[in-house]
């Protein structure tokens, strides 16, 4: 199996299937198309939106307003609306390199939010009229919107995509750190803004979902143009080229968050649990994506390495009751769980494929029912072990509000601080290991692993040693996540926060660092946001995995190499037999 | 002590027969697709609240008092609901994955396994907690009088009955009929199996309804044995029926019912006389299903292991 990295070679070749005919068709009109999308979307923006208030208070960003009475009030989703009808058009007249493939990105963004805010007034309205006319008053902003996306998708795919243009700009290596700087601060307010767009989610709040969605939906959209324009793929590659730079940017950028909109305690609780399971995710990913072993019990590494803190930090319930100081905790837990790891992972030797994925479930499932029965007092049982106390250095307790000169952070900002770092750390591991004599071990026993013991690659030890590895990156998360939420019980760690934890890893990618963090936080923002869909939550989550086995296999943010377990690049790994077709 | 034991026993057969029923399902596409069909559990559950649904909504009053009538009616519909269940599962998650790498069928069966579960306790009216079930067989227990007597719920003497008869017949079935040959047939070899004539598509399905229809059947017969149904039942029971078909070699439909057996023996003793009690008889059942992979993946009377990537 070859890991040469095959470059998609891009082809300016319309795509051949069942609607060729529309497509030449459409071909001499594709810029009348494109002006004519940008129209219909901004016209679509100073439509009405609703008919009516609706019941639950009015639509956010003044869902009735009508140009007329207030031309320059567009706000949030119209905003977004706005930006894209004008890129649109702009696009389509300058005649950019790639512009069909930049108008299809915008026109989907469009498209996304239509369809999410229309369908919410729609459903909380209760019925068409809400979106359309009713008593009189007509709303037909999202019908109208919509329709320019779909104009948008038909007038770029119509005059052809056009090649993704690879740009190879060079600059002097201030002026790209200069670009690299703004791009990061972008990045830091781009977060902070998509994390606390539409709000806590909540009875109080019922539109924090359908806002978050939208602005994830318009922001989809423009990521996708960039990446169409080149633009994406040259500013990695710069990045590439001031690889340490950016790295130490990227960590100040992440630390600097707090004192964004986002700074407030319930959004540093929220992103301090995303890191907690982006962490265990990347540990996941180790074991998962770079040595390829299925593992179903992984969540149980987490668990083992808090309630080996909750009993190390002298909470009154805890059988051991001895505190120690949070660092040297931190170590035993990771060691103890790295232990754990190595007792699971010894199965690896005799045991292949889904098999051993079975395996690490049962582990996982004694695990749970041993903590469950509280097993040799050390877990609490049922009544988990509460009141573990915050971790304080220098007499200032992580959990309280900080001061520095005249800045005030909100409570939870040194536990903010304090994941960041150890997410930080656990990447360093991750991205030297996946580069290391190690590593490539790993990568050549998830490709073939006959192969790779014929190269003299030990495997055996090799593969323990990624569950070992795996297993201590989340106890480290594990001390953390026990002192954070200062209450530890076993049913934090069952079977389907493992499935979440390995369907994070699947769906950011495998194998990759962003593929995890950004996985892990669409995975635990998500039902932040969407409170109101709390009940649908795991049916949700049970389609989608289906749905990306089905369609993305490889993930958002796939690894550049090819990956034998998942991902089967219909272009060049075509499966030799096809028994069933 | 005798009795105790006796009737640890007894119950360890009564679950181990049930473990069996569903067991055959894993066993059966396991053979055929190399799939872990993670989601049979799920089958399993979906038998049983469909009967339930066709007991309590569809089913005329005059009819449910009427074992002889309510008994055969609830079977057949929930042998319906999870053969319907589990070809569209088969179509519409699995089959587009064929060809695939290994993970990605195991990834969708779980996330199938999560989605049915809580379709469940979405839409089914009450079903966050555990629902009751109707009795849909002659009341009572009959006791054996050994020692103290050793009770059995006629219910489990049904249980036992129809789910070794049902196994029974599977096996005829697979080894008698001409469909059972297509099946052993693609079971060893898929593309030879093409060559003579099968068509792997109809026997891939075949699999899933006759699984699927076991399972059904099963749901049912859990049903009316312990007299609640809850949605958890799938998952715990389709862990214990997967560990019996790989005990008793998976592929093999013997093995299915005799590891399932096993497995309900080990349940239930070990919650008796194993330390932690019935606390811990789950993680019993785990430690046997690791130490079987680990030390002998063909089970019973499994065939030594295929190659697999």
């Amino acid at each position: 199996m070859t890991t040469i990295e095959a470059r998609a070679v891009p082809t300016a070749v319309p795509r051949r299937g069942r609607l060729d005919g529309l497509w030449s068709a459409l071909a001499p009109r594709a810029t009348v198309l494109r002006v004519l999308a940008g129209v219909l979307t901004i016209i679509g923006t100073y439509l009405p939106w609703a008919t009516f208030v609706l019941n639950e208070g009015p639509y956010p960003d003044k869902a009735t307003l009508n140009f007329f009475v207030d031309p320059l009030g567009v706000t949030g989703f119209r905003l977004h609306l706005l930006v894209i009808g004008i890129a649109m058009i702009v696009v389509a007249l300058l005649g950019l390199p790639a512009a069909g493939r930049i108008i299809r990105g915008l026109g989907w963004g469009t498209i996304a939010v239509a369809v999410i805010n229309g369908l919410y007034i729609l459903v909380q309205g209760g019925g068409f009229g809400a979106v359309t006319a009713s008593d009189g008053a007509v709303a037909f902003g999202a019908v109208v919107a919509l329709v320019g996306g779909l104009v948008a998708v038909l007038g770029g795919t119509a005059g052809g995509l056009g090649a993704k243009p690879e740009l190879t700009w060079r600059l002097p290596w201030w002026a790209e750190w200069l670009i690299l700087l703004v791009v990061f601060a972008i990045v830091l307010f781009l977060v902070a803004g998509v994390l606390t767009s539409g709000g806590q989610g909540g009875v109080v709040n019922p539109y924090a979902g359908a806002v978050f969605l939208s602005v994830l939906g318009a922001l989809g959209g423009a990521i996708s143009a960039l990446s169409a324009s080149g633009l994406l793929t040259w500013v990695s590659a710069v990045s590439e080229r001031h690889r340490i730079f950016s790295v130490v940017v990227l960590l100040v950028v992440a630390l600097l968050l707090p004192l964004t909109s986002a700074g407030t305690e319930y959004w540093m609780t929220v992103a301090a649990n995303i890191g907690v399971y982006a962490a265990t995710a990347i540990g996941l990913n180790i074991v998962v994506g770079l040595a390829g072993l299925l593992d179903l019990g992984y969540v149980a590494f987490l668990g083992i390495g808090a309630f080996v803190a909750a009993n190390l930090s002298g909470a009154a319930a805890s059988e051991i009751g001895i505190e120690l100081p949070f660092p040297l905790v931190m170590i035993i837990s990771a060691v103890v769980a790295g232990i754990f790891g190595a007792i699971v992972g010894s199965p690896t030797l005799r045991v292949r494929g889904d098999y051993l994925a079975i395996v690490t479930l049962a582990f996982g499932e004694i695990f749970v029912r041993s903590a469950q029965n509280n097993i040799g007092g050390l877990t609490g049982g049922a009544n988990a072990i509460p009141n573990i106390p915050a971790v304080s250095a220098f007499g200032q307790s992580f959990a309280a509000p900080l001061t520095i000169g005249a800045v005030k952070l909100p409570s939870g900002v040194l536990y903010y601080v304090l994941i960041v770092l150890l997410v930080a750390a656990v990447m360093l591991v991750f991205a030297n290991l996946k580069n290391s004599r190690l590593g490539r071990a790993w990568i050549a026993i998830r490709e073939d692993e006959d192969a790779a013991r014929a190269m003299g690659i030990r495997t055996g030890p090799v593969k323990i040693l990624a569950f070992m590895i795996g297993a201590t990156l989340a106890g480290l998360a594990g001390a953390f996540f026990a002192h954070k939420t200062g209450v530890v019980a076993y049913d934090s760690f069952q079977f389907i926060q493992s499935v979440t934890l390995l369907a994070s890893v699947i769906l950011g990618g495998m194998g990759t660092i962003p593929g995890a963090v950004l996985g892990a936080s669409i995975l635990f923002v998500l039902p932040e946001k969407l409170r109101e869909f709390a009940d649908y939550r795991l049916l949700i989550f049970g389609l989608a995995l289906v749905v990306i086995m089905r369609f993305r296999p490889q993930g958002l943010i796939p690894d550049a190499h090819r990956r034998a377990e998942l991902a089967p690049d219909a272009e060049d790994e075509t499966p030799v037999v096809d028994v069933t077709t | 002590m005798l009795s105790t034991l006796l009737s640890q026993i007894v119950n360890g057969l009564v679950l181990g027969s049930l473990i069996g029923l569903i067991a055959l399902g894993y066993t059966m596409v396991y053979g055929i697709v190399q799939l872990i069909n993670f989601a049979h559990g799920e089958i399993f559950m979906v038998g049983a609240y469909g009967g339930l649904a066709m007991f309590t909504y569809l089913l005329p009053t005059a009819l449910k008092n009427h074992w002889y009538f309510a008994l055969p009616i609830l079977l057949i519909v929930g042998a319906a609901v999870s053969v319907l269940v589990a070809v569209a599962m088969e179509r519409l998650a699995y089959r587009p994955l064929r060809g695939a790498p290994r993970l990605a069928p195991l990834i969708t069966a779980l996330g199938v396994s999560v989605a049915l579960q809580e379709a469940v306790r979405v839409f089914y009216p009450n079903a966050t907690a555990a629902v009751p079930f109707p009795t849909i067989f002659v009341p009572g227990t009959l006791i054996i009088p050994i020692g103290d007597g050793i009770p059995i719920k006629y219910s489990a003497i049904l249980l036992v009955v129809v789910a070794l008869a049902l196994a029974y017949a599977l096996n005829t079935f697979v080894e008698r009929s001409r469909m059972g040959r297509a099946m052993r047939a693609t079971a060893q070899d898929p593309d030879v199996a093409r060559l003579m004539g099968v068509d792997p598509d109809r026997v891939i399905v075949l699999t899933f309804v006759l699984g699927g229809a076991l399972a059904g059947v099963g749901g049912i017969l859990y049903g009316g044995l312990y007299n609640t149904i809850n949605i958890d039942m799938g998952f715990q029971n389709g862990i214990f029926a997967f560990t019996a078909a790989v005990l008793g070699g998976i592929g093999n439909i013997r093995g299915a019912v005799v590891g399932g057996l096993a497995i309900g023996l080990v349940k239930a003793l070990g919650g008796q006389y194993l330390p932690g009690g019935t606390a811990y008889d789950y993680v019993w059942i785990f430690v046997v299903l690791i130490v079987v992979l680990v030390f002998r993946p063909q089970g019973f009377f499994g065939e030594t292991e295929r190659v697999r990537a």
